[in-house]
Parts: C-alpha cells; sequence; structure tokens
C-alpha cells in the first residue's frame, strides 16, 4: 500500500472535526461531502478519533466505494470500539516504532540464540557419540532409550538391536568366574532402587559374540521433580588396568625380594660379628657395627613401610576380621614397647573402663595403629614423658585417643600430617630417624577399615590423636598380603 | 638353598658356626642333585626364588620322592605374599619366615624346632 500523505487523507477530517467524520446516506452529523477529495471513489465513510494517553492522533474508520446507511447505534457502536482501542492502546507499553525496532532485535536475537542452543546440542550429542566410555540410558521401565557409539563398538551390538530393548536382559555381567550377576547385584538396579551413585568394577561384560571383557561401571539414577524416571549407566573396558595392575603386582613381588636380599645379607653378617663368629670383636669395633646394623634394620623397616603402602594402594591388603578386644591388643602393643618407654623413663597410662565390647576388626591392622601411634608418642616426648591412651564406647563406635605432652606439632603443618613423608620441621631437628610414612600408613588403614582419625596439637605441649571404629566392624576384604 | 651368592656365603658360615653339617645349592637342579647322591638331610632351608625354578617347584619334586617326602622344610624367603605362604604349607613345608625380619639365630633355632619335632614324630 503507497503511504498516503494524511493531508490528503479522509481521516484528517476526522481531526479537522473535533474526532467525528461521517459521510453516509443518511447521515446524522453528515457535513457536507468533501468537495476536494484525495479519494473520490469513497463514498461512504465513517471515522473517529481514538482518544488515548499517548497523545498519539489516532484514528479508527470505516469506508465503501458504495454509499450506505449509518445509524445511530452504528456510531454507538464505532465509538465504543474506538474507546476500547484506546484503552488497550493506553495501557499496553508504548508501542512506538523504536519498540517495534526492538520487538524484531529481540526476535532476531531468539532465533539466533536458538541457532547457538541448536548447535550446542548438536556438539553435546556428537561427544556424547565419541566418547572411548560405553554411554546406555534407559527410562523407568528399564528399556534402553539412549546409547551412544562407544557401548556398540565394545559389545558389538548395532543402534537398532539394542533400542527400546530391556537393559538388564540384553546387557549381561558376569563374575570373575563366569556366573552370571544377578539383577539384586546389577549397579543399575541398584542406582535406581536406592536413588544413588553406584560404581562397580570387578564385573565383565558379555558381548554379543559371547566372549567377555572387564569393565568398570558407573550406574547413575535420573530423576525430575523428585520422580526417578531412569538411569544412565557408564562402561568402560579395563582389560589394560587389570594387565597394569598385575604387572604392579609383579613388580612389588619382585622389589620385593630384590631390595630385602642385600638388607638381609648386610643384617646376618652383621649380627655373625656381633656374635663373635668371626672371632671376638673389641668395644670400638662393636660400637661401630652396631651402626651399621642399626641403620639397616632402618632400611628394611622403611622398605617394610612402602611395600605395605604400595600394597594398600593397589588394594591388596587383606582385612581379616576377628572379634578384637580393643583393650587388650593396646596393652599387647605397649608391652612390646616396654624397653622403649624404660629407656626415656615414660610413663603409659590406662584409661579403659571396662567393660569394652569386641568387634569385629583385623587386628593386625589395628594393632599397627596404634604401634604406630603410640612409637610417635614415645619419640616425639621427652625424658619422663607421660603418654594417656584412652578407649571408650560411644554410640554405635569405639573411640582410642592417645595422648602425650610431647613437641607437638606446629599449627601451619598440621594439615599435612597423614600426607606421605612428611615430618615436621621441629621433629627433624631432633630426631632424624623416622621416614614419614607411618601416618599415612594408619590413616589408610583406619579409612579401609571404616573409621576416622584427626588430632589436636599444640607446638611444646603435646598431641593427642583419636580415631574411631565403627561398632559394626570391617567388612572382610580378599587381598593378597597382610601388613607386615 | 639360597640363590643369592652373599647370602649363602653367610649362612653357610653361620650354620658351621653353629657345628651344623651344610650341603649348599644355589638352584633347584643342584640341590635335586646333591640330594640324590649324598646323605639325606636332617632338614631344609629353602628359599623361594632360586633361579628359574621356585622353592614351589622344589617341593612339588620333594614330596614326590618317597625318600625326601618326610624332610622338615623351613623355608626363609623375603617374599610375604598370602597366596605364595598358602601354597607352601599346602605342599607340607613346616615354617614360614621371611629373612628380612629374623635373625640368623632365630632361624637356626627355628631349624632345630623342626628337626626335633621330626625326631619325636
Amino acid at each position: 500500500m503507497d503511504k498516503i500523505d494524511i493531508r490528503d487523507s479522509l481521516s484528517k477530517l476526522v481531526f479537522d472535526n473535533q474526532g467525528l467524520f461521517i459521510m453516509a446516506e443518511p447521515s446524522i452529523n453528515s457535513r457536507s461531502q468533501v468537495s476536494s477529495g484525495p479519494n473520490m471513489r469513497v463514498k461512504f465513510y465513517a471515522g473517529v478519533a481514538i482518544e488515548n494517553s499517548q497523545r498519539v492522533q489516532l484514528c479508527l474508520w470505516i469506508q465503501d466505494t458504495k454509499l450506505r446507511k449509518f445509524t445511530q447505534r452504528d456510531l454507538t457502536i464505532l465509538k465504543d470500539l474506538a474507546n476500547w482501542i484506546g484503552y488497550v492502546f493506553s495501557t499496553s507499553t508504548k508501542i512506538t516504532s523504536r519498540d517495534a525496532q526492538k520487538l524484531i532485535g529481540v526476535q532476531k536475537e531468539l532465533s539466533v540464540k536458538n541457532r547457538q542452543l541448536a548447535e550446542a546440542n548438536a556438539r553435546r550429542k556428537a561427544m556424547l557419540e565419541n566418547i572411548g566410555d560405553g554411554v546406555v540410558g534407559i527410562n523407568d521401565k528399564g528399556e534402553i532409550i539412549y546409547i551412544n557409539l562407544a557401548i556398540c563398538n565394545l559389545t558389538g551390538w548395532s543402534h537398532e538391536e539394542l533400542i527400546g530393548k530391556p537393559f538388564l536382559h540384553t546387557f549381561i555381567l558376569e563374575t570373575e568366574d563366569g556366573k552370571e550377576v544377578d539383577v539384586v547385584n546389577r549397579p543399575i538396579r541398584n542406582a535406581m532402587y536406592n536413588n544413588q551413585k553406584v560404581e562397580s568394577n570387578k564385573y565383565y561384560l558379555r558381548r554379543k559374540n559371547g566372549s567377555r571383557f572387564a569393565v568398570s561401571v558407573t550406574a547413575t539414577p535420573v530423576s525430575l521433580f523428585e520422580q526417578i524416571i531412569g538411569g544412565v549407566t557408564v562402561t568402560r573396558d579395563i582389560t589394560r588396568e587389570r594387565e597394569i595392575d598385575k604387572m604392579k603386582t609383579e613388580f612389588i613381588s619382585l622389589a620385593s625380594h630384590q631390595l630385602r636380599t642385600p638388607l638381609s645379607s648386610m643384617k646376618w653378617f652383621s649380627e655373625m660379628l656381633l656374635d663373635g663368629d668371626a672371632g671376638q670383636i673389641s668395644d670400638e669395633q662393636k660400637d661401630i657395627v652396631e651402626s651399621i646394623y642399626v641403620s639397616n634394620e632402618r632400611m628394611i623397616q622403611l622398605v617394610n613401610t612402602l611395600l605395605n603402602i604400595s600394597r594398600i594402594e593397589s588394594g591388596r591388603i587383606i582385612i581379616d576380621p576377628k572379634p578384637t578386644d580393643l583393650g587388650k591388643l593396646v596393652k599387647e602393643v605397649v608391652d612390646g614397647l616396654k624397653n622403649r618407654v624404660e629407656e626415656k623413663k615414660q610413663v603409659v597410662n590406662f584409661h579403659i573402663p571396662e567393660p569394652l565390647p569386641t568387634i569385629n576388626i583385623d587386628p593386625e591392622l589395628i594393632r599397627h595403629v596404634y604401634m604406630n601411634l603410640l612409637t610417635n608418642a614415645l619419640k616425639y616426648s621427652g625424658e619422663g614423658g607421660k603418654i594417656d591412651i584412652q578407649i571408650t564406647k560411644s554410640g554405635n563406635e569405639i573411640i582410642s585417643k592417645i595422648h602425650d605432652n610431647g613437641m607437638g606439632i606446629p599449627a601451619d603443618e598440621q594439615d599435612k600430617v597423614f600426607s606421605k613423608f612428611f615430618r615436621g620441621k621441629n621433629v627433624v631437628k631432633v630426631e632424624t630417624d623416622g621416614s614419614g610414612l607411618g601416618l599415612y600408613l594408619v590413616y589408610t588403614i583406619v579409612q579401609s577399615s571404616g573409621g576416622k582419625i584427626w588430632f589436636e596439637s599444640e607446638e611444646g605441649k603435646g598431641t593427642e590423636f583419636t580415631f574411631v571404629l565403627p561398632l559394626a566392624g570391617t567388612k572382610p576384604k580378599q587381598g593378597e598380603v597382610r601388613v607386615s | 638353598m639360597e640363590d643369592d651368592q652373599l647370602l649363602l656365603k653367610a649362612i653357610i658360615k653361620k650354620l658351621q658356626t653353629e657345628k651344623i653339617d651344610v650341603v649348599a645349592a644355589a638352584s633347584v637342579n643342584e640341590a635335586v642333585s646333591k640330594l640324590t647322591q649324598g646323605k639325606k638331610p636332617d632338614a631344609i632351608w629353602l628359599d623361594y626364588y632360586l633361579g628359574d625354578k621356585s622353592g614351589i617347584d622344589f617341593m612339588h619334586i620333594l614330596k614326590k620322592n618317597s625318600n625326601w617326602s618326610d624332610i622338615p622344610v623351613v623355608v626363609v624367603s623375603n617374599s610375604a605374599s598370602e597366596v605364595k605362604k598358602r601354597e607352601m604349607f599346602e605342599l607340607g613345608v613346616n615354617y614360614y619366615l621371611l629373612k628380612s625380619e629374623n635373625k640368623i639365630e632365630q632361624i637356626i633355632e627355628t631349624i632345630r624346632k623342626a628337626v626335633s619335632n621330626d625326631i619325636a614324630n
């Protein structure tokens, strides 16, 4: 439509005539015809100005090329319509041309954003498709609704062969000895049932062709508005990791032998000298050989600790829980340390209110914990130092506290205490013997036993280590070696 | 039986000091030939790693031979693996000691114990 200059339009007449202009037959309020007319084809016209708060010249008109009647009722309707339009126009947000531009701008932005979203989705999908791990999504009925390329490659099934199929019956997990894992032990089933992530790395997954491979599975429930609507499993082929683990085990075995052989040799030859098997030795010679012997023993202990740590880290430690009386256990440990205690004229006090319930923990592992904490307490306390041991039951835990009034741990180092190879600055100056591995091992043992360990310490005043073990005990763990 | 030369030297020397007759072997083959040719020993000090055969292999050989199967065996090794230990005990060894944790005197004491138990039986 061509732009019409208002000066040429009939609408102008509306504004010239106090907001109303009618050209009809018979007309009310009709002024004379437009003598010169912009558009003589218009034979009928009824226009009314629209009042509005924006002070925009708005006009509502109807026109026709034929002459028409226009009644009072028609006028009322026209005026009502005009009022209504005026009201809507006034109360809604200003729709100015600038706003229209903005709206168009917003629309453009939206379409850009939509495209970006679509791109992001496509990218995400492409990434999911291409990650090395198999990803499978299932709905709340256990049917497969999403799979990525990797799971097809890992198992040999095609996309069509998997979508819509029941997950638990399509993907079969087996144990080491080939038995099928039943539903109650399937990670995805437990993840969805308990609404929490489940990880497992001890099963094998069967391929389409019947062969199997070791997998690590992470199953997560998917919920929406607090309803479990499905689950996702991520499956990884860990054949290589298992191989590496085996190599590590072999290496530990070999290193154990290779490192210990010369150490044993030195130990025995030194012993023979000290025993006089090669003839009587002078006091001075004895002194020197003893130093060699002690150094060597330290080395042997270090190798033991390193190997224990290696074993724990590779998961090879056996946890063999037996009903154990912790009070008795700690007393045995202190008994074994009697010489050291007497040497520095230290005192060990027991605060064990009877009776302590026996708990199912691995006595060898916990013995190690007490041994380490007590040795530290003795080592880092001076002459005449006092060590307090307290074991109590509290709720469903047994709490062991070992307190000394020795040199303490500097505040700025307290957060490193359980890390490997850490030794406090203040301690190294006084006592060079110590590998810094003991507490790391203790920490790992307590954690593996289902407990917690922490401490409080003030430099120059003393230290108190506390560890708790659950009354419920530790689960047995099949491993290959014991802590020695 | 011990494959490390230095350790073998220490063992021989100590045993001789204790007035115990020693027949030394650094490998399974050597041990078998010495057993075949010589007098039956009162006890066997057995290491785990013995060159290309292991102490386990030796135990299999020992137990198959009716002349030798009753000789008390004390395994003195540096490997603490529970699996190895169990295997050894299943094959009938009497004691399993770790080299680096035992004074040589303690090992000899254990051997004497093994021998006297054997005599008692």
